[in-house]
């Protein structure tokens, strides 16, 4: 098996760098990147506690796991690609999303790596909502799936 | 007629639980749905940031593909809403 992606509720389990480590190991590959994104604690000056994850999961693993073919045979078919998001409410420090991948040679590990993030900006159903130290919390703006010349 | 509307993200804000239930005239699609809901937000919760939400969301049917304004929606049917999307 040379792909997973998963959804991680933070009620029942924590995003593992250990996890990811080991299922991207290969003799076949010489090459592994790793993106971790963990939830900052300011945006745009405010300054941030926590963010909640929101997530259509049917939908989301679905384009995860498009996303990661796509890469695969865009970059390197023999790859190994780890990745998580999470769900739920995520304190400061915490990881959001791990991108683990193993390949063949660096240039196509890092490609793989970078596509999956972009991509996954772009067409994954998640959400997120801030949380701020005044108390008050705010949905995040983003992108639209819905073909922008139908939006008048 | 009435469908089931399965909030996501910023449309959680529309209703304290997780799926909103709205009357419709029958054989609405999903062009007349987007109409009822900017009606919604227009008179209760301009001041939450979801003027353009109507616009801008994206509806997935039960087989959680997109469709499209002309998609005819079916009594009681469940349709999730999509507001624009922002994760990693």
């Amino acid at each position: 098996m040379t792909l997973h992606t998963a959804i991680v509720k933070a009620e029942v389990d924590n995003i593992s760098l250990e996890k990811a480590k080991k299922f991207i190991i290969s003799e076949k590959n010489g090459a592994e990147t790793i993106f971790v994104g963990r939830v900052r604690n300011e945006n745009s000056g405010k300054k941030v506690i926590a963010v909640t994850y929101d997530a259509h999961d049917q939908a989301a693993l679905k384009s995860f796991q498009s996303i990661c073919n796509d890469a695969k045979i865009k970059f390197d078919k023999r790859s190994s690609i780890f990745l998580e998001h999470a769900k739920g409410y995520i304190p400061v420090g915490e990881i959001s999303i791990l991108i683990a991948v193993s390949s063949g040679h660096r240039d196509e590990a890092f490609k793989i790596c970078r596509y999956i993030l972009e991509e996954i900006k772009h067409k994954a159903p998640i959400w997120k909502k801030e949380h701020y130290t005044e108390g008050n919390e705010q949905w995040l703006p983003g992108h639209s799936l819905r073909p922008k010349e139908e939006i008048k | 007629m009435e469908i089931y509307l399965k909030l996501y993200g910023s449309s959680k804000m529309l209703n304290d639980k997780e799926i909103l239930s709205i009357e419709l005239p029958n054989n609405s699609n999903i062009e007349k749905l987007r109409i009822a809901l900017d009606k919604m937000i227009s008179k209760k919760y301009l001041k939450n940031n979801l003027e353009n939400l109507s616009k801008t969301a994206a509806f997935f049917s039960e087989a959680d593909e997109v469709v499209d304004d002309n998609y005819k929606l079916k009594n009681k049917e469940l349709i999730s809403i999509i507001p624009p999307i922002g994760g990693g």
